[in-house]
């Protein structure tokens, strides 16, 4: 299972590094434009609060964009929810089918490897790596609040990141599961899981109709401008993340042990 | 001597496509057999019944005494597996992709891969995107052989090595197999059988058809004839007396005979092609 973790994380190094620096890159941009918009924010947070569905969809309703808070969490928090969803989803969505869809299966089960142990290393090594994608890109962030001369508002940056990584954690549980059930590398499949998701989230927000429901999507409960808000996220969000994690990864197991494997 | 391999009533399908059907036999330890048949005979169905990549309908597995399905790790700790399609990581170099294999057995087998790769002549400094179908192969035959296996499984094993380099292949598995180890060994290529394997067995359309001793499968009171007579070229499988055959001929305007043993390839052919009775 190590053996196998490992080799998967020297493998996936450079998607790290491509997507971690990335959005990371364009999160501290993000928050360095925060000095240079500043004196013009006060009047635009003015005006896009009253854009009704349009504000809600951002969370510019919910947050001012005047203050640092408030521009990090509608700017990056829309990139960093994003770019996370989407190396989440394509990290997972590979895993399991890359070995059949490579043909490289018939060398890797040949060895004395569990199919359960390979399901394992492989799921860990998409979990360390969302761990390192969420500590590079909050590295980043923390470098611009500092570039700022600005005091870093580490309760709320945390709890994001954290939420955050809860969020990505989800997608790729259920990318993960689209991995097993494949033959074929299913990375469109995933890019789309998270869009959907998005999609989902950003339209549920608009909606006034859809707001009790969006307690369903991964986003719900890691929404920026609620978190710098202070506004609690619904458990019941917690509670379907927690079943989608388990029942995903179970369904995972059952499959992947149960298969044919493709030559 | 010791059953290495034991598979009784392998049955396996693919929804309503043919797998394999009823497939019995046993490899002795230290025998080198021969497992042949054309494409879709079954052949690779039977090796990935064997090795855990395929879940079977019907039958039992027992590879080194252990159930395929319950031990199956346990028995890939002893087992060389080479793929007829030799494909790795290809971002990868040669020595991580041995040095990854060596490290999932928890073994150490450098002194080994190393004496392999010179034997081989493989340049263990390139990535796996830059080697030939050939180089490939030579990976394969490193990682299936580096942690000196009890048994090895070849599927397909000498096709995209040059002769060169089958002829060693072949050297390393009559070592390996003269230290004790036993060898499975799939593959079309009847000349490999006739040459270094003990016992083979033919497969047909999902069915193991014949499984005997190399010299009896050619071994038989049947003869090949070739005969070209007035103006026609005939090859075929005698199996009646020889008088009559010799009275039958002599009617005819002979312009050329040959009447001999019938090589493995001929009886291969007899039995592919479904010939349930000779002339």
């Amino acid at each position: 299972m190590i053996t196998v973790c490992g080799h998967e994380l020297k493998l996936g190094f450079k998607t790290l590094l491509i997507w971690s620096l990335s959005v990371g890159i364009m999160g501290l941009l993000c928050i360095l434009m925060y000095t240079s918009m500043e004196g013009e924010m006060a009047d635009m947070a003015e005006s896009f609060s009253k854009l009704g569905a349009f504000s809600d969809a951002f969370g510019m309703s919910t947050l001012s964009i005047a203050t640092l808070g408030g521009f990090f969490a509608t700017e990056v928090g829309t990139v960093h929810g994003l770019g996370s969803a989407m190396f989440a989803a394509i990290t997972a969505a590979v895993i399991l089918s890359k070995e059949e869809d490579g043909h490289t299966g018939e060398f890797l089960y040949s060895l004395p490897i569990s199919r359960s142990s390979a399901v394992t290393g492989k799921a860990l090594s998409v979990l360390i790596n969302l761990v390192a994608f969420t500590i590079i890109c909050g590295a980043f962030y923390v470098i611009g609040f500092v570039a700022l001369g600005e005091d870093v508002l580490w309760k709320e940056l945390l709890l994001f990141l954290v939420r955050m990584l809860l969020m990505n954690v989800e997608i790729a549980a259920l990318a993960l599961l689209l991995s097993a059930c494949s033959q074929r590398n299913r990375m469109g499949m995933g890019l789309g899981l998270a869009l959907i998701f998005y999609a989902y989230d950003v339209v549920g927000r608009a909606v006034p109709d859809a707001k009790d429901y969006l307690f369903i999507g991964p986003l719900s409960y890691a929404n920026a401008s609620e978190i710098f808000a202070g506004k609690e996220a619904p458990v019941a969000a917690f509670a379907v993340a927690a079943v989608v994690i388990a029942v995903a990864v179970a369904a995972t197991y059952r499959v992947y042990l149960k298969k044919d494997l493709a030559s | 001597m010791a059953d290495v391999i034991r598979i009784e009533n392998l049955t396996k399908s693919y929804g309503k496509k043919r797998g394999v059907t009823d497939i019995t036999l046993t490899v002795k330890e230290g025998e080198i057999f021969g497992f042949i048949g054309p494409n879709g005979a079954g052949k690779s169905t039977t090796i990935r019944s064997m090795l855990g990549f395929l879940n079977f309908d019907k039958g039992a597995i027992t590879i080194l005494g252990k159930d395929s399905v319950k031990e199956h790790v346990g028995i890939l700790k002893e087992v060389g597996y080479m793929p007829s399609e030799a494909l790795f990581y290809p971002t990868m170099k040669v020595s991580e992709v041995i040095k990854f294999a060596a490290d999932a057995r928890g073994l150490d087998c450098r002194e080994e891969a190393e004496m392999l790769c010179e034997r081989l002549q493989l340049d263990t400094g390139k990535r796996i995107k830059e080697l030939s179908l050939g180089n490939r192969k030579k990976v394969s035959i490193v990682c299936a052989m580096q942690h000196k296996p009890k048994l090895f499984v070849f599927d397909e094993p000498s096709s995209g090595l040059d002769p060169l380099m089958q002829s060693t292949f072949f050297e390393l598995i009559k070592e390996y197999v003269k230290k004790g180890a036993t060898c499975f060994l799939s593959t079309h290529v009847l000349s490999e059988v006739s040459r270094y394997c003990d016992r083979a067995a033919i497969m047909r359309e999902g069915r193991l058809i014949k499984v005997d001793m190399v010299d009896n499968l050619t071994e038989s009171t049947a003869k090949s004839v070739k005969v070209t007579a007035d103006g026609m070229h005939e090859e075929y499988m005698y199996n009646g007396d020889i008088n009559e055959l010799v009275k039958k001929l002599s009617e005819r305007k002979l312009q050329n005979l040959y009447i001999e043993e019938p090589s493995l390839e001929d009886m291969f052919m007899h039995f592919y092609e479904g010939k349930e009775e000779v002339r």
